[in-house]
């Protein structure tokens, strides 16, 4: 009777937890910094869904976490990665899972699902991620240096140089930059790329339809011209010089993107800064270097999308992504009417009309090393010989990804 | 005889499981980065074979063909210049010195700190304290000199290991080697040149192969320091295959920049050993 | 003659202690710049000589208990202590034996040579070739765990220790085994009886380097134990550093408490390089 007793409760036991046991989803996300905010979803999740565990990992070094993760074949079922050349290599492995039929794209800033579309090395038809949150890059400036000497907003490139001059004249220095850290030389790079070159120039230098020489000429020669307002031998100088110098006012700008603002803001808490799109073209209609700073991307191994979807409703819930973003001052992808950190007050406008295009460097291979090219050309200031280089270089490094491309426009 | 086979079978049972150890855990794995070196692979997901294309590219790559140009070039001149200051380091602290103990421990202190200190402080001391000083140019910044500023650092940080390998070489040379150069009235540069270098060469020996093969993989000070700038002046071969690597997407391409880098230093370091091992013996 | 020699030996050596006490500037600003960056807060970070060098405005100590915290330290420390001391004692075993087997035979036996030469040519793999295919083997065998990252450390560190020990032992007469031998002692207990003990300072070395190479490495622990959620001190660490930015003090701070143990270890194992048994052995 006892052992009868014994095992009907047991059965008991099995049934129930059997009924209760929720689906597991796991989401690694690659920005450590913001693991507190994803800790707080993460619990917020698990109170109110009770048929869907969820955890969220925000390891450091992310990306080589994941990439060793993927040889293991050990797939998370979520990723939150950036906008950038691995989420195209993600993709192109086909590890990612085309969610088009995903409803939650509907709200998301046509922008930037044009931009995650055209990361794709080869444009197949899909959707492979959900746009987070975005970044925005252009000119941070010292608002009470500008203040006090009643200086405005350039408009245009020539207004942006007399600006340049007028703050040398007032013995302040203009920028300061970080050159010594190579990565730093694509914030104005990009900046100005994204204002004067086509967004597509890559994809249409893959097709041969035309070259770097031709396209980026313009903004190479501009790139240049801003050394001149930089500090002696910006070629010495980190990153970490360069925040440092301008969170403590030796500097009244500094091309960067809002991403730098933290690091400047723990040197100097009380810096009063705010931003504008960097003005690249003579005339004066602009576009925002802004690029996907975090999208979640369901991986293709993933074996319960419905509750991978149910993660991602809850992550796009407008009140979370407020959360999210008082948290981490970015930029939503969601249409709506989010409260922004004022520091991008200067940007508000293009990213509110959607008038913004991609990092330029997305498209770049990262083994071509385009910020060590542009950084030797800023040394040695020959426009035509970097970008020669840069085109024969272009082909070398995505000859696969062109023939591939080439294919692919041929069957279709 | 019985007592040799003992001995031959004995040493059998000692070296076969550890080098089939060594096999599975070094060789295999190197096996498979080498057929890897025959794709496009980008470590992961899909790839497709390329042939000898990685390995044409690699002699017509300049980056590359640079890069090992930098390579040589400093850890020539480290591996001379650590190799002599740490065995002047190594008699020093191994003399009748006061505070013996306090000397060694803070000489050892640069090789336990850790890559992102020893970066920033010397990229603060080149960056700022040396030109407040001279006057001229930061180091880091020049394409002439930032090569320099590199050896320096690496220099600083590995003479305390090469220093504590000649230390327990030193341990090696009996006491009364000495004495009885004391009473033939060798001292000196004498007694060391006749005496004590004779009888630590297969430290220097040590010393000379760690040394090259540590400045030949040199990464971590160019990360720290230049990030293979400026001008692409600094780039070492480690930083091309670790950045392009397991970074970017050539995976293959590097995997073939490795075996070649490979066959270069074994090479290399055989050659050394063997001409040095010839040295010892006639010594 | 022979008293004057040994009173002069008692004498300390003070023109080199002077000269060494002088070279320590080269260590210890590095160091204090380390310190004083440790106790700073980020706002007190400039880029000016004068401050930077400044005491920091308090001596709190506020800077190691968050970077304490925020490392999980104890447990991170107790992770990275185990690993290094696991990883020694069977690099100062495994390794010994192999260097033993070599040593005695390399100049008899073909095998031994190409054994000695394949295993010391296994330091000149870069690392970025076999890091992923041995994520994949390491998976495949179910060693993705701190095991794994032991027998890997084990076989990186193989090809140095085997050169170290090789080369300690030529300086070790083989008439002292021979002696044993001949009193009818196995090779085996030859070994562990006389030859292991004689070889301490070796020992004491090899601890010594192959720790401080563990203790300080990133990228193994990261690569092969990646997501399983198991902290060592040099993974902690990273938390320090985001993408865009950089907490140098709680970095430096971390970085002062982790040198710490290493520092310590070092100055008992430099006691066993000198006072080895060798000298008195020999005689």
């Amino acid at each position: 009777m006892r052992r009868i007793l014994l095992g009907l409760a047991l059965v008991l036991c099995l049934c129930v937890s059997a009924m209760a046991a929720p689906v597991e989803i796991e989401l690694v996300q690659y920005k450590p910094e913001a693991f507190r905010t994803f800790d707080a979803l993460a619990e917020k999740f698990n109170k109110t869904h009770p048929n869907i565990h969820l955890t969220i990992s925000s390891p450091n070094e992310p990306i080589t976490i994941l990439k060793t993760r993927f040889i293991r074949e050990n797939y998370p079922d979520i990723i939150g990665i950036g906008g950038d050349v691995n989420y195209s290599n993600f993709q192109d492995a086909e590890l990612l899972a085309d969610i088009s039929d995903y409803k939650g794209l509907a709200n998301i800033k046509k922008a930037y699902l044009d931009i995650i579309d055209g990361l794709k090395f080869v444009p197949v038809p899909g959707v492979f991620g959900v746009p987070y949150m975005a970044n925005a890059a252009g000119v941070l400036y010292n608002k009470d240096i500008f203040d006090a000497h009643g200086w405005k907003i350039p408009e245009s490139w020539p207004e942006f140089m007399k600006l340049c001059e007028d703050i040398k004249a007032a013995g302040i220095r203009p920028m300061f930059f970080g050159y010594k850290d190579t990565w730093t030389t694509l914030a104005p790079w990009n900046a100005l790329a994204v204002d004067i070159a086509p967004a597509d120039v890559c994809q249409r230098v893959n097709l041969g339809e035309t070259t770097f020489s031709k396209e980026y000429k313009e903004v190479a020669d501009k790139t240049f011209a801003l050394l001149k307002y930089a500090e002696e031998g910006p070629f010495a100088y980190s990153y970490n010089d360069a925040c440092t110098a301008f969170a403590r006012g030796e500097a009244a700008m500094y091309v960067i993107g809002n991403y730098a603002i933290p690091q400047i803001l723990s040197v100097n808490p009380k810096l009063n800064i705010d931003s504008f799109t960097m003005p690249g073209r003579d005339d004066t209609n602009h576009t925002l270097n802004s690029g996907v700073d975090i999208m979640f991307c369901v991986m293709d191994s993933c074996p319960n999308k419905e509750a991978a979807y149910e993660v991602l409703d809850f992550l796009l819930d407008p009140e979370n992504i407020q959360a999210y973003v008082d948290e981490q001052n970015s930029v939503p992808c969601q249409t709506g009417n989010f409260k922004l950190t004022p520091m991008l007050d200067g940007m508000r406008k293009y990213i509110d009309a959607g008038k913004m295009a991609d990092y330029h460097d997305h498209h770049y291979p990262s083994e071509m090393a385009v910020d060590a090219q542009i950084q030797t050309y800023l040394i040695h200031g020959d426009a035509k010989a970097f970008l020669a280089k840069f085109d024969t270089d272009w082909i070398r490094y995505n000859r696969d990804i062109i023939a591939k491309l080439k294919k692919y426009m041929a069957e279709h | 005889m019985k007592s040799q086979n003992e001995r031959k079978r004995t040493f059998m049972m000692i070296a076969v499981p550890i080098l089939l150890l060594f096999f599975c855990f070094n060789t295999v794995p190197l096996i498979r980065g080498f057929i890897y070196s025959f794709t496009n692979f980008r470590g992961y997901g899909k790839f497709d074979w390329v042939g000898w294309r990685n390995y044409i590219d690699l002699f017509t790559d300049t980056r590359v063909g640079n890069s090992y140009w930098f390579t040589f070039k400093l850890a020539l001149v480290a591996t001379i210049l650590i190799n002599i200051l740490s065995l002047i380091m190594a008699l020093a602290l191994n003399s009748k010195i006061r505070f013996k103990s306090f000397l060694r421990g803070m000489y050892f202190i640069p090789n336990i700190l850790g890559a992102l200190v020893v970066g920033y402080i010397f990229s603060y001391i080149f960056t700022y304290i040396l030109p407040a000083i001279t006057h001229a140019a930061s180091m880091l910044a020049s394409q002439t000199w930032a090569w320099l500023a590199i050896v320096i650092v690496c220099a600083w940080q590995s003479i305390a290991m090469n220093t504590l390998i000649y230390i327990s070489g030193l341990q090696t040379v009996p006491e009364d080697v000495y004495e009885a150069a004391a009473l033939d009235g060798a001292t000196g540069w004498n007694r060391f040149r006749y005496i004590t270098f004779p009888l630590i060469m297969p430290f220097f020996t040590i010393n000379m192969v760690l040394c090259m093969k540590n400045n030949l993989m040199v990464f971590d000070q160019i990360m720290a320091l230049t990030k293979g700038g400026p001008a692409q002046s600094t780039e070492s071969i480690s930083f091309l295959i670790y950045n392009n690597g397991m970074n970017g997407g050539q995976f293959g391409f590097q995997s073939a920049n490795a075996v070649i880098f490979f066959i270069v230093i074994v090479i290399i370091s055989v050659l050394q050993l063997k001409y040095l091992n010839k040295k010892e013996e006639q010594l | 003659m022979a008293n004057e020699s040994i009173i002069a030996r008692e004498k300390f050596n003070w023109p080199v202690t002077i000269l060494l006490l002088l070279g320590l500037f080269t260590v210890l600003f590095p160091l204090y710049m380390t310190v004083i960056i440790a106790f700073k807060q980020p706002s007190e970070m400039t880029n000016d000589v004068i401050s930077l060098l400044s005491f920091p405005e308090s001596w709190s100590l506020e800077n190691f208990r968050e970077a304490m915290r925020v490392t999980d330290f104890w447990r991170s420390l107790f992770n990275s202590f185990l690993i290094t001391a696991v990883t020694m004692v069977c690099a100062i075993v495994i390794h010994s034996l192999m260097g033993y087997a070599v040593a005695r035979n390399m100049n008899t036996s073909k095998f031994y040579r190409f054994s000695y030469f394949y295993v010391v040519s296994g330091m000149f793999v870069p690392f970025a070739i076999l890091m992923m295919p041995l994520v994949k083997q390491t998976a495949q065998l179910h060693i993705d765990n701190m095991f794994g990252v032991i027998v890997l450390y084990v076989v990186f560190y193989m090809p140095m220790n085997v050169l170290l020990y090789a080369g300690y032992l030529k300086n070790i007469p083989i008439a002292l085994e021979e002696a044993a031998h001949v009193d009818g002692a196995s090779t085996w207990v030859t070994y562990w009886k006389i030859i292991f003990p004689l070889m301490w300072p070796m020992h004491a070395t090899v601890a010594v380097l192959t720790a401080l190479g563990t203790w300080n490495d990133v990228m193994t622990p990261l690569v092969i134990m990646s997501g399983s959620g198991v902290n060592t001190l040099p993974l902690a660490q990273l938390n320090f550093q985001t993408q865009f930015g950089t907490n140098y003090n709680l970095a430096f701070a971390s970085y002062l408490l982790a040198l710490l143990p290493m520092l310590i270890f070092y100055l008992v194992a430099q006691k066993q390089i000198i006072n080895g048994v060798i000298n008195g052995a020999v005689k």
